[in-house]
């Protein structure tokens, strides 16, 4: 008994049990419902509320080693493709787990990272059957003209995450009105759980049992999602056409012929509202926005390249933000052109301004009497003498300004848009000779005025000719709100327009000022699913049918190679000649399963956070029967197939009742995806052949060489404790937890889970 | 003012290596480099503990430069190693670990320095002549009319390098653009002497591994704003280029020690910016299409010769440098005073690309022996590994064109040349003991103290626990699961020795590497065909491994002959 505890305990892999306790933070992330977190600083009593997985990431302190890799793995992520960091840190978690588990149970660590590397790139071939090509969704945009479309779908989303739409959003608001007084009861920045129990139970459960009891039967067969009244056959389902496959699909031909030929365009997706519901994953509001924002861009692209110009893409660098908290929801908007906060001084100007073309320049940089371009030195050693005893009369800075006023003046310029900041005294002064300045200018933003206004930008105004200045600027406040309601936001929204200008302002407005950076992170998480679907022209059935397909084809590859044996599996391993290559068969169905029980996870999960389940258990079971089900059938692919189809003639229907015809497919994002998958995994493989860590770069000073003695001292330490133990190879490395005591070379992680 | 304080006396250890803390540190060296090593090598994490980047390896070339070593002894270890790897850039890990194990088992035996020193000098030469000799059984010709072996040796390397994070798949791709890149550098034209282009790896992070590529010429990144003007510019034909390493910025960089003293009214700022634009102007007659500086252009001057359709890229960078100014021709212009019309140089033709997230000029030569390897991966530190394992495969390639042979690896060569040795000491000793005037026990104990140092490398290649084994025809190595039973079928049981070459139905007959069996002479000259054959075989470099065999040997050596270590305290 003591024997085998220790064994045990010498399996634990440090960074490993780092990495799950640091992905648990974010599990109430994932899915369509999200829980806002506040976290709070101790020492400086400052706190955010945050309701995404970046921004999570973000304000905890992630020092350690492992941590750093997690949130570097998590930022590249959202760098490239700004959505799926809340799949990636949930599956980072699931599957450290599972290796952590095989390691348990005695896997070669080589085995792991080989089996669980395929066993990967093995789904990811496999859910190619469920892409839905996505062709010109804008060729019936001019139909529709407005996009009220999307209202009448927005009260549903699809069934694996069928909530009220509503109640997401409102649920927020409740958790932020209740716990908002009580920050105590919250947590603290060294990360436990926000989500208390006492707070947030009673609602969750609610919203369950209403749908409980509503729909009983859709629930079950929720999992495979699609309640579209369309019918969906994939005939370029690689299932299909692969012949070992075929004995498990009857009549391959057959089944195409039934389906196929009836609804030849069945599936794909050629409406743009369909596509945008199907990826808003509940957030309609930020949807709708994107929709707008979307149809905006198409209508001016449009205008300017005429009708036989090429393809449209939507292009979201040539969209901008603007947040106005504090003003009600209902404020939120979408407009052409640009959209900013100046000072309520500027009033009388902008009124003067308004209604006649103005001309404008751009500035690079920031527009101060010291600002260099980058790259310039300043000399630090030059003194001006004065040589005769006439004083100066104006300091440098008023000389400075007044060459400017000059230039504006010789160039009849009335508004000065600068990408960096702006000297006060200038602006003041600027005003006064009715012209506006505006600093800190988004970078798309100067671009797209650059193109259509037809100025050049420059990085000083000395630079400005008659080539650099940009005509036909139109600026109007915006909305013409009352100002006594524009007053709350410190100052006042104006909108700067040019006749055709590729340039779309989204307005975004909240009453609650905490709630801003997550309501501009979900419309960006929005517009990019959708600029990505229409990219690739391709989405992936979603609500969770995708992560379903990869589970079953995981649980069937490892009933497979218990069964068939070795020849299933030649050419998993990098390393052919190894033992591990003739031992493979016998561990892969262990790790094949491990990974597969990160995908159950994870879809228990997601369907336990839509607030269908009480209980992750109950989510879980729910999973269990659909997957027994999936792998009874022979082929996962055409079960969920099938099963689409049998929502679709409309057996299952009765729970969803009327509705059905305007209940939406859901979508997801092919690539976005795959590679957060990929990430997840690549990052836990990389944890997990990881055996040290080692502590460099101390500064070479006389202080720091007696830690650099120290480094060996510890070796020596290390190595003496080594000697004493039992255990060769796990023992030695500090990343396993070593019974002796902390390691040496190991820095201390918080522990996030006391 | 200043205080003399008395010098204090230097220390004096004798017998460094008898120190318990040196043998401990050296062993926890060994341990650290030996985990590392092969393709089922663990990985180490190396940070500052600060909250600096951390980067994942199991490089030597990132192991060694990081470990902060101050004892003498370690310090000649890790910078013979470190020569090593930046002479030959692979077989680092092999170097250091064979050094580690000689110096140990030598130890052991408590021998004089100087018998040990002889004879292991012996025996490497030994090691060498075999090795360079056409009987060689582990060595294969490279033959260029084919890829194959090539493939192999890259493929190989990328393997080697598990915190690369590549799959199979995306290991093809690489391998493949590696040799793509390495051949588009061999000038096409050859005379008597090759000079081999250069390849620039640009970094793409956070794209697909798939999505890397290779295109001959150079691309330089710029900002999308330079990038969308420079779209309408496009003049076909060559163009004639100058290339400025001064910086164009317009500061005044070297105003040296003290205060510059200026009058009022007298702006230093624009007197060099009015030399700048004197510069544009006979960049304009001189009739120039395209200047790049290493450093910044100010805004003037831009937008000067913008206004002239001549194109400016800046903050090209000194890494570029060398390649720009090898394919345009150009000699890199060093001051703002007039230019001499013969410092410039011309190119073929440019353009711009986008990948990813990034834009790129990218310059196409006249004749191009540069080529620019795009180069992606998932994670910075994923990246960053692959980005060395590249530059390894890269420089080995070049190394083969050089001597074009290949060594077995896998462990294969290490046990042959184990056997051979050990055969070679045992049935022809007398040479040798004439020559090195030692004993036969001597010989005897030296001999298994190399060979030891030689098979227990190979058998570091082994990190789950497996068991080594070595075939008795060929000396190739096999491995096998622990605790397999010892009445066995071997040849059920294992499939291909360490790199692919034989197979385990070939009628051998094995026994454990570490057993004591009878020295016997391995099948020397390997048959024309094996090579031939070779689709999968995990290979090393010839150059980079004879050179570490050496270094390791020698450095072994040096230590080993430490008598004392005299440090200065002051």
């Amino acid at each position: 008994m003591v024997m085998a505890c220790r064994v045990i305990n010498k399996r634990r892999h440090m960074g490993l049990q780092q990495l799950s306790s640091f992905a648990e933070t974010g599990r109430t992330f994932l899915g369509p419902v999200k829980s806002s977190k506040f976290i709070i600083d101790e020492e400086c009593h400052e706190s955010v509320l945050i309701s995404s997985t970046v921004r999570l990431l973000e304000s905890l302190d992630l020092t350690s080693a492992v941590g750093q890799l997690l949130s570097e793995a998590v930022r590249a992520q959202n760098n490239t493709y700004r959505t799926g960091t809340s799949t990636l840190l949930f599956l980072v978690g699931a599957w450290s787990s599972a290796a952590e588990e095989c390691l348990h149970m005695g896997v070669p660590v080589s085995l792991i990272v080989s089996v669980m590397s395929e066993g990967l790139n093995s789904c990811i071939e496999e859910v190619v059957s469920l892409e839905v090509p996505v062709h010109h969704v804008f060729d019936h945009i001019d139909n529709t003209k407005t996009f009220s479309g999307l209202e009448t779908f927005s009260v549903s989303l699809g069934p694996f995450l069928q909530i009220p739409s509503d109640t997401g959003l409102m649920q927020k608001e409740h958790d932020l009105k209740d716990v908002a007084p009580q920050p105590l009861t919250i947590h603290n920045l060294s990360g436990r759980p926000v989500k208390s129990p006492q707070l947030f139970r009673p609602q969750a459960k609610v919203e369950a049992d209403t749908n409980m009891s509503q729909t009983p039967q859709t629930l079950k067969n929720s999992l495979l999602a699609d309640t579209c009244c369309r019918k969906s056959v994939l005939i370029h389902s690689r299932h299909l056409n692969r012949t070992d496959n075929s004995q498990q699909i009857s009549k391959p031909d057959g089944f195409l012929e039934q389906h196929g030929a009836a609804t030849p365009q069945a599936y794909r997706c050629n409406d743009l509202v369909e596509l945008e519901v199907g990826l808003s994953h509940g957030d309609d509001s930020s949807m709708k926005l994107v929709e707008a924002a979307a149809q905006l861009q198409y209508q001016n692209v449009r205008t300017q390249q005429g009708s036989c110009a090429m393809p449209f893409m939507f292009d979201i660098s040539r969209i901008f933000t603007c947040c106005l908290p504090g003003l009600p929801e209902s404020f939120s908007c979408v407009c052409p052109g640009y959209i900013t906060v100046v000072s309520t001084s500027s009033t009388t100007l902008i009124k003067e301004l308004q209604n006649q073309p103005i001309r404008v320049v751009l500035i690079e940089g920031d527009l101060t009497e010291n600002y260099r371009h980058l790259g310039f030195n300043k000399s630090a050693n030059i003194k001006t003498v004065l040589e005769s005893m006439k004083l100066p009369q104006d300091s440098s800075e008023e000389l400075w300004i007044n060459r400017v006023l000059e230039i504006l003046i010789k160039f009849n310029v009335n508004l000065i848009l600068a990408q960096g900041n702006v000297s006060e005294h200038l602006i003041e002064k600027c005003t006064h000779s009715k012209r506006l300045v505006i600093g800190s200018v988004n970078g798309n933003v100067m671009q797209a005025f650059a193109e259509a206004s037809g100025a050049v930008q420059v990085a000083y105004i000395t630079q400005v000719d008659e080539n650099c200045v940009g005509n036909g600027v139109c600026v109007t406040f915006w909305r013409s709100i009352p100002l006594d309601v524009v007053d709350t936001v410190d100052g006042m929204a104006i909108m700067l327009k040019t006749e055709g200008i590729n340039l779309v302002t989204v307005v975004l407005t909240s009453p609650v000022t905490a709630h801003m950076q997550s309501k501009e992170d979900r419309f960006w998480t929005c517009a990019s699913r959708l600029c990505y679907a229409l990219k690739e022209q391709k989405v992936f059935l979603g609500g969770g049918a995708v992560e379903f397909l990869c589970l079953s084809h995981l649980q069937i590859l490892a009933e497979q190679s218990l069964s068939k044996g070795n020849q299933a599996c030649s050419g998993w391993l990098h390393n052919t000649s190894s033992w591990l290559a003739s031992s493979l068969a016998l561990y892969r169905p262990t790790v094949l399963q491990c990974l597969a029980n990160g995908w159950h996870k994870y879809l228990s999960t997601l369907i336990y956070n839509t607030a269908n389940y009480s209980s992750e258990f109950e989510a879980s079971t729910f999973i269990q029967h659909h997957l027994q089900n999936a792998i009874d059938s022979g082929s996962p692919s055409s079960y969920i197939l099938s099963e689409y189809s049998k929502l679709n003639s409309g057996i299952f229907n009765s729970g969803i009742s009327n509705k059905l015809g305007q209940i939406p497919r859901v979508y997801d994002i092919v690539t976005p995806k795959i590679e957060a998958w990929r990430r997840a995994l690549d990052l836990v493989l990389l944890v997990l052949q990881t055996d040290s860590e080692i502590i460099t770069g101390l500064v070479h000073t006389e202080i720091n060489s007696q830690s650099l003695r120290s480094w060996e001292d510890c070796l020596s330490r290390l190595e003496l404790k080594l000697r004493d133990s039992s255990d060769t190879v796990l023992a030695r490395h500090p990343l396993f937890r070593n019974n002796a005591g902390e390691p040496p070379l190991a820095r201390k992680v918080a522990n996030f889970h006391s | 003012m200043s205080r003399l304080e008395a010098k204090k006396p230097s220390l004096c250890k004798s017998e460094p290596l008898t120190s318990e803390r040196v043998r401990a540190t050296l062993s926890v060296l060994k341990g650290i480099v030996t985990s590392c090593y092969g393709p089922s090598g663990r990985l180490k994490q190396l940070h500052n503990g600060l909250g600096g980047c951390v980067c994942t390896t199991s490089q030597s070339s990132a192991l060694l430069a990081n470990l902060s070593v101050t004892h003498p002894i370690l310090k000649i270890l890790t910078t013979a190693m470190q020569n090593h790897v930046s002479c030959f850039s692979d077989c680092g890990l092999f170097t250091a670990i064979l050094c580690c194990n000689l110096i140990e088992n030598v130890q052991r035996i408590g021998l004089t320095p100087t018998t040990v020193m002889k004879l292991n000098k012996h025996l490497l030469r030994l090691c060498i002549s075999y090795l360079k000799s056409e009987v060689c059984g582990c060595r294969i010709p490279v033959d260029f009319s084919s890829t194959q072996i090539l493939l192999c040796l890259v493929r190989s390397i990328l393997t080697s390098k598990p915190a690369c994070m590549l799959t199979r798949k995306e290991i093809d791709h690489v391998s493949a653009l590696i040799l793509r890149t390495f051949l588009l550098t061999i000038p096409e034209n050859t005379e008597d002497h090759i000079i081999l282009g250069k390849s620039i790896i640009v970094p793409l992070k956070g794209q697909r591994v798939i999505d890397s590529t290779v295109l001959p010429g150079i691309l330089i990144e710029m900002s999308e704003i330079q990038f969308v003007k420079l779209l309408p510019v496009k003049k076909p034909g060559s163009l004639k280029v100058a290339l400025f390493c001064a910086s164009l910025s317009g500061d005044l960089s070297d105003t040296g020690e003290g205060t510059v003293v200026v009058s009022y009214g007298v702006s230093l700022e624009n007197a060099v910016l009015d030399q700048l634009l004197n510069l544009g102007r006979q960049l304009v007659s001189d009739h120039v299409d395209l200047v790049m500086c290493q450093k910044v252009i100010h805004p003037s001057l831009k937008q000067f010769l913008s206004m002239h359709h001549v194109i400016a890229i800046d903050r090209v960078g000194v890494a570029l440098m060398e390649p720009l100014s090898k394919v345009t021709g150009t000699r890199p212009i060093g001051s703002l005073g007039s230019v001499s019309p013969s410092t410039y140089g011309s190119v073929k033709d440019w353009c711009t690309a986008k990948f990813g997230f990034k834009h790129f000029f990218h310059l196409i030569p006249n004749e191009a022996t540069v080529c620019s390897l795009l180069l992606c991966n998932r994670s910075d530190t994923a990246w960053d590994e692959l980005k060395v394992t590249c530059q390894t495969a890269l420089h080995v390639l070049q190394l083969t064109l050089k001597e074009p042979s290949v060594l077995l690896g896998g462990g294969c060569t290490e046990t042959h040349l184990a056997a051979y040795i050990r055969h070679k000491t045992c049935n022809e000793p007398e040479s040798i003991l004439k020559d090195e005037g030692c004993t036969q026990t001597e010989l005897q104990l030296i001999t298994e103290a190399f060979c030891s140092a030689l098979e227990s490398l190979a058998g570091s290649l082994e990190h789950d626990g497996g068991e080594i084994l070595t075939d008795l025809k060929y000396g190739h190595f096999w491995s096998v699961q622990a605790d397999s039973p010892s009445i066995v079928n071997w040849s059920n049981l294992l499939s291909r020795c360490g790199c692919g070459l034989r197979n385990s139905q070939e009628e051998l007959s094995w026994s454990f590497l570490r057993s004591t069996c009878h020295p016997f002479a391995p099948q020397t000259c390997l048959p024309h065909e094996a090579a031939g054959s070779a689709n999968n075989l995990t290979l090393d470099c010839f150059t980079a491994k004879l050179n570490g065999l050496q270094v390791a040997v020698e450095t072994a050596n040096l230590i080993l002959d430490l008598s004392y270590v005299i440090e200065d305290k002051n």
